[in-house]
This record gives structure tokens, sequence and C-alpha cells, in this order.
């Protein structure tokens, strides 16, 4: 924890703390809910651009904190922005259900599936950004770029299964259509915890074999 | 040999310059000077001891432990300052101390109050608000209160003046006397080492040249006096004639 505590307090952006907040746009009644991932995909990337310009890698390398904890912690802060962001938005998805709001016509609602789908996003994103940049240790926007390729398809892809009608029980609140949405979140859990892991452990060898 | 630090055969290869098997070793409650001109390798060989760079070869043994091996054990015991790093430059002092000292067992906050004073930081200052003298005794007030036994400086005068230079200096001889610890720190201003070193590494093109007690040192050296020299050659002196030397040599070439 006192990894996660140093990256929160020394390293991450003040912006990347609001774009964790930001899961609250599900409220809004017309709106593609996927740019809400664009933000948990930022936030990230905002933060390594910080982490470089403080010299954050090598204040972390005096510390009594091996390359792996040091990669360990920035993993952490990545899935604590995430994972609040999705789960900050899920009272805010409830309550438009209380409010009785029209069902979203731009894309997919914050539905289980949605949220199974987003952390599959995430997931993608982070194992390309985390791996990308660690094998520098400084490039932040060539990972970024990098990973922003299958982040913009996937969250058009997200969108586009609300217009399809063979797929519209993904975009449905009815308790036999949540059901249905199920696996898609547990795939989205699983999926998301093992591209981590994997991102975790591909940043950790590259990070090994960085210079600073 | 007690040694609080060992260095043995560390190679680093970068494109156009080779760490060449350095090696050296450091006694308690020693203050060791490593020279060289700039590109030497006083940089390269401090981080690839400490694991920021990765040799392709060598051991680094701290306190009878394979620092590679122990490396977060090794690290706690540890205190190390790079002169002219900006660290969080927007952060305050009090927001890096509450982080630092929670990685640190044996984190005195009496010790930190008492150096904080010391020094005469302000705590609510941002780091970069602070002068280079004063980051690095922040550093160095970080590094002492978590006791550490050993001090790794890197350039930790250099861009400050005389007055401040001395004062550092000053208070290394302080610190290794008075906090049971050894320090090995970088420097180009040989004369830095002239008033506080016991031990003198010199490094030149990445190979070590010598390395001595600073008696045994300058007695090393002594085949670069001139007939007409009439007292101890400085290290600066050896620095220069060394160099110089090298340069005549290539120039025959």
């Amino acid at each position: 924890m006192k990894l996660l505590y140093k990256e929160i307090r020394l390293c991450a952006h003040p912006t990347s703390l609001v774009f964790a907040f930001l899961g609250c746009l599900v409220l809004v009644p017309a709106y593609p809910y996927s740019v809400i991932l664009l933000f948990g995909s930022l936030a990230p990337y905002i933060t390594f651009v910080n982490a470089r310009e403080t010299n954050d890698l090598w204040y972390t390398a005096i510390l009594p904190v091996s390359k792996a904890e040091s990669v360990g912690g920035k993993c952490l802060l990545v899935v604590s922005l995430q994972l609040f962001q999705l789960l900050f938005s899920v009272p805010f998805a409830m309550l438009r259900q209380g409010l009785h709001i029209a069902n979203n016509p731009v894309g997919l609602d914050a539905t289980p599936a949605w949220y199974g789908l987003g952390l599959l996003v995430y997931g993608v994103f982070d194992i390309l950004f985390l791996a990308s940049f660690y094998k520098s240790g400084y490039k932040a926007g060539k990972a970024f770029l990098l990973a922003s390729i299958p982040l913009g398809s996937m969250m058009v892809l997200v969108e586009a299964t609300a217009h399809i009608p063979a797929l519209s029980w993904m975009d449905s609140v009815q308790p036999e259509d949540l059901l249905r949405q199920l696996p898609i979140l547990l795939a989205g859990i699983i999926g998301y915890a093992a591209l981590l892991f994997l991102a975790y452990r591909i940043s950790v060898k590259r990070y090994e074999k960085v210079d600073l | 040999m007690n040694t609080v630090l060992c260095v043995q055969d560390l190679c680093k290869r970068y494109p156009g310059f080779l760490l060449d098997h350095v090696s050296f070793s450091l006694a308690p409650h020693r203050i060791m000077g490593l020279i060289g001109k700039n590109g030497a390798g006083k940089s390269t060989t401090l981080k690839a001891m400490l694991n920021m760079v990765s040799p392709e070869s060598g051991r680094v043994t701290v306190f009878h432990q394979d620092f590679y091996q122990q490396e977060t054990a090794c690290k706690a015991r540890i205190g190390v300052v790079f002169g002219g790093m900006e660290f969080y430059p927007l952060k305050t002092l009090a927001a890096i101390t509450a982080v630092t000292k929670r990685f640190y067992a044996h984190w005195d906050q009496a010790q930190y109050q008492r150096y904080l004073g010391y020094f005469g930081l302000d705590e609510r200052k941002k780091f970069k608000e602070l002068s280079n003298g004063m980051k690095v005794k922040y550093l160095l007030t970080l590094a002492l209160s978590h006791h550490a036994e050993l001090l790794i400086l890197d350039e930790p005068t250099s861009g400050l003046d005389p007055v401040s230079r001395e004062e550092l200096l000053h208070l290394f001889r302080q610190i290794v006397e008075g906090e049971h610890c050894s320090i090995l720190f970088s420097t180009h201003i040989t004369s830095d080492l002239d008033k506080c070193a016991d031990d003198i590494t010199y490094l030149q093109k990445g190979k070590v040249l010598q390395s001595a007690d600073k008696e045994t040192f300058l007695r090393s050296f002594d085949h670069l006096r001139a007939p007409g020299d009439t007292m101890p050659l400085t290290l600066e002196e050896i620095m220069l004639r060394t160099e110089r030397r090298t340069w005549d040599d290539e120039a025959a070439l």
C-alpha cells in the first residue's frame, strides 16, 4: 500500500484523479459512454508523463524498492484509477434507471455488458501502454499512441453493438437480458485481471533491462 | 578486510564507452572520493552499483550482502543523493517526506526534525524553491533520518558556491564521525577531496587507475612529479598530469 500511497501523493497528475470521477457521465441521457474509457486511458498517460517530468523513476530507484516493485506501484495506480472510475459510475447508472431516463440513443447503455466490454478495453489498452512504456521508461507518448489505436477501434465497436438488432439484448436492462449479459461481465473481469497480470510481467521484464 | 561496500569487476558497455572491470572497496566510517574527468564513468559506476543501469557483469556487496540479490534490504541501509537532480519540483518537502518515511522501518522523526532545523529547511517549501545546496541538504536529511549507514553521493557539490561546498564537506566529516556512516562520493572537483576524503578511487576511461587510501594514492603518483616540484602533488595536479599524459600519448599515435 505504501507504493500506491506514493503514486497517489507524489506521482498521479491531478487531472487523472478528476478523470477517475468521470464515471458519473453515465447519467448523461445521450452520450457515447465509451468516451469514459478514453478518460480512464488518458489518466495513466498523463500520470506517466508527469512521472517522467518529475524524475519519479529515479526517486523510486533510490528508495528501498526493486524495479519490479516500482512497476507494481504504477500498475496498482492504473488499476485503482480505472476500477474506481467504473465502480463510481455504478450508482449513477442505477440512478439513471431510477429516474426512468430513456435508453441512450447514441450507443450502448451502462449495462453489465458495457462494463464487461469496458474492462476488456482497459485490459487491452493497459497491456499495450504499460509494456510499451517500460521498454524505455520514458516514451509515454509513443506508448499512448500505440495503445490508442485498439482503444479507439474497440470504443467504436462497443458503441456499435447498440445499433445491431441481433445484439439489442446487450443494450437492455430487462431482467432476462441482464442475466444474459452476466457472462460478458464475468469475461471482462477475468480478461482484465489476466491482461493486467500479463502487462505487469512483461513490463517488469522490460524495465529490468532499462538503464536510467 | 571489514568493508561496508565492495565492488568487484563491474562491467557495463555503452556504444563508445566501456566500464571495464571496476573494483574498489570502502571500509566503515571512511569517506571515499570517486574522481575522474567528465565521462570517465563515475555516475555510470554509481548507477550500476545501485542497479539503476543493469551491469553486464560484476558483483556488488553491501554490508556483506549481495546487492543484486538483496536489493531492497541493502537500499534500506543506504542513502543516495544525486546532485543537480530535481525530484517532484512542485511538491512540498512535507509531502515528499510523508511518502519517503513510509519506506523505512527505522525512520527517526526526531532526527528528521533536528536536521531540518540544523539546515534551516522549511517543510512548507516546494522542492523547486530550494537552492541547489539546500536540495542536497534536504536529500541528506532524508538519508540521515533513516540512519543510513552508507551514503552514495553523485556530484553533490557541483554547481555550489565555495562557501556552500565548504559547509557540505565539513558536514560530511561530521556525519562520518557522528552518525557511524561511510560516504562514497563522486566529484570532478578534486579540491573537495583534499579536505575531506580518506580514500580515493580514480577512474579513467571506465577503468580504475588507482584505488587506495589518500596517502598511498598520492605516493603512487610520485612518478608524475617534475624535478622542480618541492611540494607533494595535489589531487588536481595528479589528475591534470595524468590526463595530459593521455593526450600526449594519443597525439603521438
